[in-house]
């Protein structure tokens, strides 16, 4: 296994799980996820659904938002937590509805690991597009072209909710679109910066599940928006 | 006509000014200003409806009150804009907020249930055949570390 340096596998790593209204699929993923990775903090972002129990039942962190925020507040949140962890060095961002692979997981990390890149974000579009529905694939594609730093940084995939971030990312990155638009955000913040960024196939698992989940394409309007028209002094 | 580039115009500037620009006491200036002038223009406008309905004639708009419509349309925009920006920040400022106490709480409940990252254990129980790596944030007494000590 990669990364056993310290003799304890994967100690420097923690996985940041944002949390809204998961209850049904959130333990299982989460005992899989501390399998592999034993740091594990779960963002809990004002879910009435039983999840605060859920993640209590695991061994876990958890942090709760005492009000709904967003996604991109959730996110920022746990990286701001695991940060404040001592001997944090890897952060990996990974979705509640179990989409994502902890095969992927622990290849982006290996990349990351190995000094090749300082960010490592997965692409559904690399080989095995084929698995992402028709029209998501299309709104995907179009929002990577229309993005100048998606274009800049050739990434295939802007909105992939698994990467892997290093700790000096994560010290300089400060995500403020508490919404959806975070994906974004994060995308133009490395077309400005000079870290290096690495795209690794991974693919998703697109069960009835998370696509009940998963986000409507009309929110690419808003996230349009909110991007576009960004908060600069009073 | 005259008034449909003068509005094309204006709309258009207040679409920059606020995506755009990033000068934050430029913008906060000029919206004062803007303010003012706007209040100025209407106290004028209301004492001397005459000027006001030649001016509509000059810029080709038929009635002074006309005018005075197409003015609040894009005077509302801006304000519209405004509000929505403003709105961000206090939205950044509760998010802050929320988030720290969030984290303040966590720190407390995750290390009542027992959880720790692994390398705060190891430093706890002392079997270190590794340097811990102290991190910014880790010199600050956390209220972790201060549990691991007892």
């Amino acid at each position: 296994m990669a990364g056993s340096r310290n003799g304890k596998v994967n100690d420097d790593v923690w996985v940041i799980i944002p949390v809204y209204n998961e209850a049904q699929v959130l333990e299982s993923v989460i005992q899989q996820v501390l399998e592999v990775f034993p740091n594990v903090v779960c963002i809990d972002d004002g879910s009435h659904d039983g999840s605060v129990e859920t993640v209590l039942r695991t061994g876990a962190h958890l942090v709760r938002h005492p009000v709904n925020l967003g996604q991109g507040a959730a996110l920022q949140t746990g990286l701001s937590y695991a940060k404040a962890r001592p001997g944090a060095r890897y952060f990996i961002t990974f979705d509640a509805d179990g989409q994502h692979r902890l095969e992927d997981a622990s290849k982006m990390l290996d990349v990351a690991r190995s000094g090749e890149a300082d960010l490592v974000l997965g692409t559904r579009f690399a080989e095995d597009a084929a698995s992402v529905p028709l029209l998501k694939r299309i709104v995907l594609r179009t929002a990577v072209l229309l993005s100048p730093a998606g274009r800049k940084l050739k990434l295939t995939d802007a909105h992939n909710g698994l990467r892997v971030i290093t700790r000096p990312v994560a010290d300089d990155l400060q995500i403020t679109m508490n919404g959806m638009a975070h994906a974004s955000e994060i995308v133009s913040y490395l077309g400005r910066s000079s870290w290096r960024v690495r795209e690794i196939p991974v693919s998703i698992r697109y069960t009835e599940y998370s696509r009940s989940k998963g986000q409507s394409l009309l929110n690419g309007v808003n996230i349009l928006f909110d991007l576009s028209v960004r908060h600069r002094g009073g | 006509m005259l008034i449909q580039f003068v509005l094309v115009i204006a709309v258009l500037l207040v679409l920059f000014v606020f995506v755009r620009s990033s000068n934050a006491t430029y913008v906060q200036a000029s919206k004062r200003v803007g303010l003012v002038l706007f209040a100025l223009a209407n106290v004028y406008a209301v004492m001397r409806p005459d000027d006001l309905t030649a001016i509509a004639k000059m810029l080709g708009v038929g009635r002074g009150t006309d005018l005075v419509l197409y003015a609040l349309v894009v005077a509302f925009m801006a304000g519209m804009f405004s509000m929505y920006q403003r709105f961000r920040v206090v939205d950044r400022r509760y998010t802050e907020l929320a988030r720290t106490v969030a984290i303040r709480e966590a720190e407390m409940v995750n290390s009542e249930r027992g959880l720790r990252s692994a390398e705060v254990l190891s430093v706890a129980t002392g079997d270190g055949d590794r340097t811990p790596v102290v991190t910014e944030d880790a010199k600050r007494p956390t209220i972790e570390t201060a549990d691991a000590k007892q």
